[in-house]
């Protein structure tokens, strides 16, 4: 234990962050916060503040740096609006699984409840979307309350929480000393793994038509080499969702695509073809299942999950394993055969042959003198050679993203997966590029995402944070123009967006630019843009009706997946 | 199908814990119809016992759910049958239900509740019992139209078996 010294509530708040680890926080500071800054002033040597241009981008950056790094993502800002402003990623953070400390100033413990100044009920507004939180109002919470709270975030199934500081408590003096949390006796973070190991590997040696679903918990367990031995082992083929994209490298034989609504042909109709599903780290959210009911008719379901909630949440279960990625991998590999299952790689061969010949795009073409998204993508995964991190926003850039990128390395595709979040990915990439700043980062965005958190230029400008903005503008709202296009006979109800000069607005913010529009210039742009030595700002017009295919409709099975708009 | 389903969570006695079990519920849309909370023979450690209709799939993802929470020690989810169930009403009388002759004393042995406290205007009775005879005579006593106020506790609950190894929770928590 550390010695006893007495500080304020802000320096033992400050202390404690660099006992956990912090080294670089985002925020914005505010009238509740203002002590807290004020000690912060005399940190700048141990911690990099990253002022952002609005909470919700700190929030979203704290994001995007913990994905890449695997580190947890520290966010501060005020009370009231400032608290309010962070919701939006804390809710993101919730259903991706992401760890972030949040850090709200409140009126002091003296006048809660009061109406006062900038005072909002954050504890109970963040309660559905945190996995813990907690009010401090006296400076000797503060060392026990950072404990906890990077102890809850970063374990088990990590999550964001949030510890809402009254003023008072910021600035009182305490006996500090920290003590790092190592357990709670009604948390338990590490299960024990307590299924019969042999009989769910003699099930996977039968099985004849075995497909791993790989999702995000591979990652998180860090077990992504694990992942491949088991598969390698077993000579079983590997598809990922949207959130596991990047756990194994596209060029492994063994993987065969992704999963879901714009995943690929070969693993939807593989899941609906398998004996046995071994999902890992993965939720079977429903844009992965697609109607239920028809869902994988004919396989048996090994669902391993740290979380027990998920466990029959959204499918029946045949084995739950309840377990820690890693070490349910590490246990199957045990006994676990080769087995050769011809016909079922000849299967995933002829599927991907079929999307191949079926889908726009898949070949990366420009469609009527147009730069197409698609071919954006496929010529972008060529140029950085699959090392770059890809940071996307939400919509059909994130799903050509998903569809298109390549990748080696691991915590390289980082996205707003479970709550979709448009404005997601300017603040992400840079909150990514600020935790692995020797990595090249791409943030690909829409015009309408975008538009939603552009004011982070701001933040790149004067951070000096070298990352690579690529827009794809097609004028449209893309997605919801998709849906109106397929389902609602082409009535495009306030999709079409008229856009500013982007160029201008990068020039405004000294980022270097370039404006794109003929197909023959897109590779030269993208070398220019990774050439770049800072940020560098790309924007790409893109041929404005082009489709994301193929698409199982919401609701359809994936057995109904379309291939075109025909 | 919707029946009565009962959950019963040892819980950390902190703050925010009751908000985030009713969360469980709100999100779901589902009405809780009695809660009770209470320390429990643990010093720190509460017993919440929750009562609402709902479907055996939902109330299991309810359960789980409320399990994930932090502060949470156990959860189980029991259908009344299961459980030794009773509850506490209190009931304001008017006095005019004595009216008719008969004493207080043998009025009160009749209904099978106890005399609280009596005033001119009226008579406050105890009952202890099943949600079903608490309501029994409630209904009784509004059809005779002298009910003035009425009051019930939420669910006392031990089950025939046990609630679970509460003591032993230190070692796991699944």
């Amino acid at each position: 234990m550390a010695n006893k010294t007495r500080i304020s509530g802000s320096d033992a708040l400050l202390k404690s962050l660099m006992a956990e680890g912090t080294d670089v926080i985002f925020g914005y500071p505010g009238g509740q916060v203002i002590p807290l800054y004020d000690r912060l002033y005399d940190y700048k040597d141990k911690i990099t503040h990253i002022l952002t241009r609005h909470e919700q981008g700190a929030a979203h950056a704290a994001q995007g740096y913990a994905r890449a790094t695997g580190k947890v993502g520290v966010c501060i800002s005020t009370s009231g609006p400032g608290a309010t402003n962070l919701l939006t990623g804390i809710a993101d953070a919730m259903l991706d699984s992401t760890p972030l400390v949040c850090i709200t100033g409140q009126v002091p413990s003296s006048i809660l409840g009061t109406d006062a100044f900038q005072e909002a009920d954050i504890v109970s507004m963040s309660m559905p979307i945190t996995k813990w939180n907690y009010q401090v109002t006296t400076a000797s919470e503060i060392a026990s309350a950072v404990a906890k709270a990077f102890y809850i975030a970063r374990s088990g199934r990590p999550g964001p929480v949030l510890i809402d500081i009254t003023k008072n408590a910021q600035v009182e003096e305490v006996d500090f000393a920290y003590r790092p949390c190592t357990g709670l006796r009604s948390y338990n973070p590490k299960p024990k793994m307590n299924c019969p190991t042999s009989e769910v590997v003699e099930l996977i040696n039968a099985s004849k038509r075995p497909l791993i679903l790989a999702g995000q918990g591979v990652k998180l367990a860090g077990a992504e080499q694990a992942l491949i031995e088991f598969a390698e082992i077993g000579n079983i083929p590997v598809a990922t969702t949207l959130m596991g994209i990047s756990a194994i490298p596209n060029s492994h034989p063994l993987f065969v695509g992704n999963l879901g609504m714009h995943g690929n042909v070969a693993p939807n109709e593989m899941t609906q073809e398998a004996d046995l599903l071994i999902a890992v780290g993965m939720r079977f959210s429903d844009r992965i299942t697609g109607a239920i009911k028809d869902y994988a008719p004919n396989a048996k379901i090994i669902h391993i999950d740290i979380d027990p909630a998920e466990l029959g949440k959204n499918l029946r279960c045949d084995i739950p394993v309840h377990a820690d990625a890693l070490d349910a991998l590490e246990a199957f590999k045990v006994g676990l055969k080769y087995v050769e299952r011809k016909e079922w790689f000849a299967f995933a061969k002829e599927k991907a042959e079929i999307e191949k010949e079926n889908v726009k795009g898949f070949c990366g073409e420009a469609r009527d003198g147009f730069i197409t998204m698609s071919q954006v993508i496929q010529k972008l995964a060529e140029v950085e050679e699959a090392n770059a991190v890809i940071v996307t926003d939400v919509g059909q850039n994130q799903m050509f993203s998903a569809r298109y990128s390549k990748f080696n390395q691991t915590r390289s595709f980082i996205t707003s997966g479970g709550l979709g979040t448009m404005g997601f990915g300017l603040p992400a990439a840079m909150g990514a590029k600020v935790g692995v700043p020797e990595r090249e980062v791409v943030a690909v965005l829409g015009d309408g995402g975008f538009q939603m958190t552009m004011q982070e230029l701001g933040t790149i400008m004067q951070n000096k944070i070298g990352v690579k903005i690529l827009v794809l503008n097609n004028s449209y709202l893309g997605m919801v123009r998709q849906w109106q296009q397929l389902f609602f006979n082409s009535r495009y109800s306030f999709t079409e967006l008229e856009n500013p000069d982007f160029a201008k607005i990068a020039a405004a913010y000294n980022i270097p630019s370039k404006r794109i529009i003929k197909p023959e210039e897109l590779e030269s742009a993208l070398r220019e843009m990774k050439e770049a030595k800072g940020s560098y700002f790309l924007e790409v017009a893109v041929f404005p009706q082009e489709n994301v295919f193929p698409m199982v409709p919401a609701g359809a099975s994936l057995s109904n997946l379309l291939m075109s708009e025909d | 199908m919707n029946k009565e389903y009962i959950i019963i969570a040892f819980t950390e006695n902190q703050v925010g814990v009751l908000n985030r079990i009713t969360i469980a519920y709100l999100r779901r849309k589902i009405n809780i119809e009695s809660l009770k909370v209470s320390e429990t023979s643990m010093k720190g450690i509460s017993m919440f016992v929750i009562s609402a209709f709902t479907t055996e799939q939902t109330v299991q993802k309810l359960a789980r759910a409320i399990n994930n929470i932090v502060e949470v020690i156990q959860v189980s989810y029991y259908t009344p049958d299961e459980l030794i169930t009773q509850e506490i009403a209190l009931y304001k009388i008017s006095s005019k239900f004595f009216d008719k002759g008969g004493r207080i004393d043998s009025v009160s042995r009749e209904l099978g509740a106890r005399m609280i406290e009596i005033s001119p205007g009226y008579v406050v009775m105890e009952k202890t019992g099943t949600r079903e005879e608490i309501e029994e005579l409630r209904n009784r006593l509004e059809r005779q139209g002298v009910l003035q106020e009425f009051t019930r506790s939420g669910s006392v609950v031990l089950h025939r078996d046990s609630l679970g190894d509460i003591l032993g929770f230190e070692q796991t928590k699944e």
